[in-house]
């Protein structure tokens, strides 16, 4: 089977897996295993909306029309999912971003849910930040580090696309006392994110954030989808490697 | 009856734009999954060459909102306003240097020299080097307050391969069974975890790729 087939029979995989478990999802109540991050989210932006204090979104370098696409994509549910619980506060969430693609995409996000809880009088759309990536993508990390350390930030949510430089926002949020919730679809910003998040997100489970905030059958489907693709490459690997010790 | 001539209209925006993403996301999938030359893989070429095209006007709008935002937090006075000021005079001395260049103004010495490049040269790489050799303290201290905070037996581990690592890299002597150590932990079980989260976000794009493509992600939809 070349690269061509296997795409294509994954993506026939995953479609079927996601309608057929939408289906399921009416009938019986599917299990999901537990999510730290998704159940400390929720309960963070319902602290800040109380303490009058902001939410520091991060999508790091994620881009729409590049390899992060989908990883944009997805941290943006997050921030609508939880800027909407936000949206009754006077305190707008700040969304910081080093991809000029992905700014529109998170302004519109925050339109949306401002519009969604009919407050558009407190959206702003400069509270979606873009600061330039440089070689090592640092100055973005310094730049948005010093704004929501000057923003009164209650907690920080990295997600997308981050290297090492998540190190930089992760001390930042840590010595101002904020909650660090984090996630990179990179291998070293993932092992930042796992020293230093209260609760990290980990691999694939940004993809399945939109199941675990209030989810449609859909979403909850793609959950489904995801585990049995999950046991399918696990499947693969233990016959190829039996295959070829044999 | 305006309400409602609002709704209908909103309702067929989404339902146009749902069409074009569904239509845009199908004809480069093909595209990109078929044969080079073919009609397909052109019309894919072609949509990703606008992509790349927006991506550089996209640029523009960053520096707009970059000074927008700054320029707020100077109007406002906010907390930490000093700083705005000098990101926009940064911003407004590297403009104007990076016209001069083009101007092809500088003489004697400096002629012919990119002045906006060696400002860029000077500051900006050697504040990033900084702050990356800055990193590894950051981490190290991490993982100090990992164990501190919470004792598992994952983060027992990962401390103990931190400590390994970092002591596998100095030159001593008589020090080859932690450096087959360092290496081996490297080469196997760094490198398998790193391939199994990478497989992970795969798998993770390929179900949200399906959403998209179903017309079901709401990033595009009111």
């Amino acid at each position: 089977m070349n690269n061509t087939e296997l795409t294509w029979v994954l993506l026939a995989v995953a479609l079927a897996q996601t309608l057929a478990a939408r289906i399921l999802w009416r009938r019986a109540r599917l299990y999901h295993r537990p999510i730290a991050a998704y159940r400390v989210l929720p309960e963070q932006a319902a602290d800040a909306v109380e303490s009058s204090n902001r939410i520091h979104f991060s999508l790091g370098s994620s881009a729409l029309g590049a390899s992060s696409s989908l990883s944009a994509l997805a941290a943006a549910e997050v921030v609508y999912r939880l800027s909407e619980r936000l949206a009754v506060s006077r305190q707008t969430p700040l969304v910081t971003l080093s991809q000029p693609l992905t700014l529109p995409l998170a302004q519109d996000t925050l339109r949306r849910a401002y519009e969604f809880r009919q407050n558009m009088a407190h959206y702003r759309s400069s509270a979606a930040a873009w600061y330039p990536q440089g070689a090592r993508s640092l100055s973005f990390a310094a730049g948005a580090a010093s704004l929501a350390a000057d923003a009164d930030v209650h907690s920080s949510v990295l997600l997308g696309r981050f290297g090492v430089e998540m190190a930089l926002l992760g001390e930042s949020a840590l010595r101002h006392d904020q909650g660090l919730i984090a996630h990179s679809d990179l291998p070293e910003g993932q092992a930042v994110a796992f020293v230093q998040a209260d609760e990290a997100l980990l691999g694939e489970e940004l993809y399945v954030a939109a199941a675990y905030l209030n989810g449609s059958p859909l979403e909850r489907g793609g959950v489904v989808a995801l585990d049995v693709l999950r046991w399918l490459v696990i499947l693969g690997i233990i016959v190829a490697a039996v295959q070829a010790a044999v | 009856m305006a309400t409602n001539s609002g709704a209908q209209r909103h309702r067929l925006l989404n339902f146009l734009a749902t069409v074009i993403v569904i239509s845009s996301g199908l004809v480069t999938l093909i595209g990109l999954l078929s044969d080079d030359g073919s009609t397909a893989a052109d019309t894919a070429r072609f949509l990703i060459q606008l992509v790349t095209v927006i991506a550089a006007v996209a640029v523009l709008a960053g520096l707009v909102n970059l000074v927008a935002v700054h320029l707020g937090r100077f109007v406002r006075a906010e907390r930490g306003w000093p700083y705005s000021v000098l990101v926009l005079v940064v911003a407004l001395v590297v403009g104007v240097l990076r016209i001069l260049d083009r101007a092809e103004v500088w003489s004697g010495d400096l002629e012919g020299e990119q002045i906006s490049v060696r400002v860029f040269e000077s500051v900006q790489v050697s504040l990033e080097s900084a702050l990356a050799a800055l990193l590894v303290f950051f981490l190290v201290f991490a993982a100090y307050r990992l164990m501190r905070d919470r004792v598992t037996v994952w983060n027992a581990l990962f401390s103990l391969t931190v400590i390994v690592v970092l002591v596998g890299w100095v030159p001593f002597e008589d020090m080859d069974v932690l450096r087959d150590v360092r290496d081996w932990v490297v080469r196997v079980p760094a490198s398998a975890g790193m391939r199994g989260l990478l497989i992970g976000v795969g798998l993770g794009t390929l179900t949200v790729g399906v959403r998209v493509l179903i017309g079901q992600d709401r990033s595009f939809r009111d």
